[in-house]
């Protein structure tokens, strides 16, 4: 079953992709092993964010770059305002990553 | 709302992938149980660092003090490589520093191969396995300076040209600017040693540590570089015209085009990172290739962001005849922010990785819809199931 690795970038994908890397280092795992976990990672995680979240977020901003290649797409934005139900954040500059949601279902 | 947070998901996550690969742990010989929690106990760790998850204090402390004190006993110890090296070793550095320089090209090649396979360096450059095999012994000027010497060649290569003997000045000249133009690229050494078949060889020898090594293995490659660089120098000074005066001057930046236009197969190679690629565990632990090819339909796309980028700017390089009459057009993109993007990529700057439905523009408005995404803004992690993207460009 194919997975996006997308999600290897955020906060607690890079946790884990460090802590494999050390126990790959020093020889604790193999790599075949940590790279099952990474997959099972990728399919946790996804599945995770389809049933466990429900929030909603509106993203307004200025253009700055966008890039599809490979089926990902890549914004840039300035200036960008994100707004929730709970909160608003704004920020100079956030860098957006979107794989195609339909080649999962696929 | 506590069922809803960040952490509590990031929590669930945890759990559940540490409940789904328990059975690769414990069964068909995997290390087993207590290394499976000591992986979850680093992860949550990490992640409370981080701050992105709380309440985890008991039971992350309370697993990684037995685990990490305890069996952890390592099947290999790959972080010191050259270690295992030992009967290389010291024939290594006797040999390549002898007193006699003569004599150090023909003992060479039979260590220098040995390191080579011994790494599986894809370059097949022996520049990356001997700095470590001669960390201990080096005597040489390189030498004294292992970590930059390992880093990049740059520093090395450039540290070769005060060294050479100027029999031919033209040669030396177009050196220099290949040692300025490429960095880190082991195709220079190409040159350096064709050069050096035209001049005395022992000099080199005593330059490279590994020189002699080098001798028989790249000489072929620099002959072809050599004359693509010798054609690209008629052909150009064809091309413009350009009366002969002007031919040595053109051959010489065209020498360095070729050479730029060589690098095209090996830009894409471990070159980022070769101390990694050496310290840690070469080319076993690739996992990032070797999931790209059976498990990934979509990759990450910051690999192919680095990829796409260096080829453009060698193509340009190859039109031979825009180099005078026509801009490179080199600053048409926004220098600063491409270069920031670069720097920040992941901790300071802020992302959102989501799924996409659909990304439609009107003009200049695009509208697109996200999905099951995680956002890392302000330092802080939020997760979303749909997001409504109104951009304008």
């Amino acid at each position: 079953m194919a997975t996006f690795e997308l999600y290897r970038r955020s906060t607690i994908g890079m946790c884990l992709t460090e802590t494999l890397d050390e126990m790959v280092s020093n020889g604790t795992l193999s790599p075949e092993l940590a790279i099952e976990v990474l997959v099972q990672f990728d399919k946790s995680m996804t599945e995770a964010l389809e049933s466990q979240v429900k929030s909603k977020v509106t993203i307004a901003g200025h253009l700055h770059t966008y890039r599809f290649c490979d089926n990902v797409w890549t914004f840039i934005l300035q200036g960008a305002s994100f707004k929730s139900e709970d909160f608003v954040q704004n920020v100079d500059r956030v860098k957006i990553v979107a794989c195609d949601s339909k080649l999962l279902s696929q | 709302m506590a069922s809803s947070t960040t952490s509590t998901v990031y929590i669930h996550v945890i759990e559940d992938v540490i409940s789904k690969v328990r059975d690769e742990f414990i069964n068909n010989g995997g290390p087993g149980e207590t290394v499976l929690n000591e992986l979850q106990g680093i992860w949550e760790m990490k992640m409370m660092q981080a701050g992105v998850i709380s309440g985890l204090t008991e039971r992350s402390s309370g697993q990684k003090q037995p685990t990490l004190g305890g069996p952890i006993t390592p099947v290999h110890d790959l972080n010191v490589p050259y270690e295992g090296n030992e009967e290389y070793e010291t024939p290594t550095a006797d040999m390549l520093f002898p007193p006699t320089p003569l004599q150090t090209p023909v003992p060479t090649p039979l260590a220098g191969a040995a390191d080579g396979s011994m790494y599986n360096i894809p370059t097949g450059s022996s520049d990356y396995p001997t700095p470590v095999n001669d960390s201990g012994g080096n005597t040489d000027v390189k030498g004294g300076r292992p970590s930059p010497y390992m880093q990049s060649p740059s520093p090395w290569s450039n540290q070769r040209t005060p060294l050479s003997v100027d029999v031919n000045v033209a040669y030396v000249e177009g050196r220099d600017e290949v040692d300025r133009g490429t960095s880190h690229q082991p195709l220079t050494q190409d040159f350096f040693m064709m050069s050096s078949g035209k001049r005395k060889r022992e000099d080199f020898a005593k330059q490279y540590p590994n020189g002699g090594y080098n001798i028989p293995q790249q000489d072929g490659a620099g002959d072809s570089t050599s004359e693509v660089a010798k054609a690209e120098g008629s052909n150009g000074s064809y091309f413009l015209g350009r009366c002969d005066s002007a031919t040595t001057a053109k051959s010489k930046i065209l020498a360095h085009l070729a050479r730029s236009s060589s690098k095209i197969p090996q830009l894409d190679g471990p070159i980022p990172d070769p101390y990694d690629d050496m310290l840690s565990t070469p080319n076993i632990y690739n996992y990032q290739g070797v999931v790209n090819e059976d498990y990934n339909v979509v990759n990450t796309p910051a690999p192919n962001d680095l990829q796409a980028a260096t080829p453009a700017p060698v193509a340009q390089n190859d039109i031979g005849h825009d180099d005078d009459d026509e801009p490179l057009n080199e600053d048409d993109d926004d220098d600063d922010l491409d270069d920031v993007d670069q720097g920040e990529e992941l901790n300071t700057q802020h992302l959102v990785l989501a799924q996409f439905d659909k990304v439609t523009r009107t003009k200049s408005r695009w509208k697109c819809t996200l999905k099951d995404g995680i956002m890392h803004i302000s330092n802080k992690d939020i997760l979303f199931n749909k997001a409504m993207g109104d951009f304008n460009f």
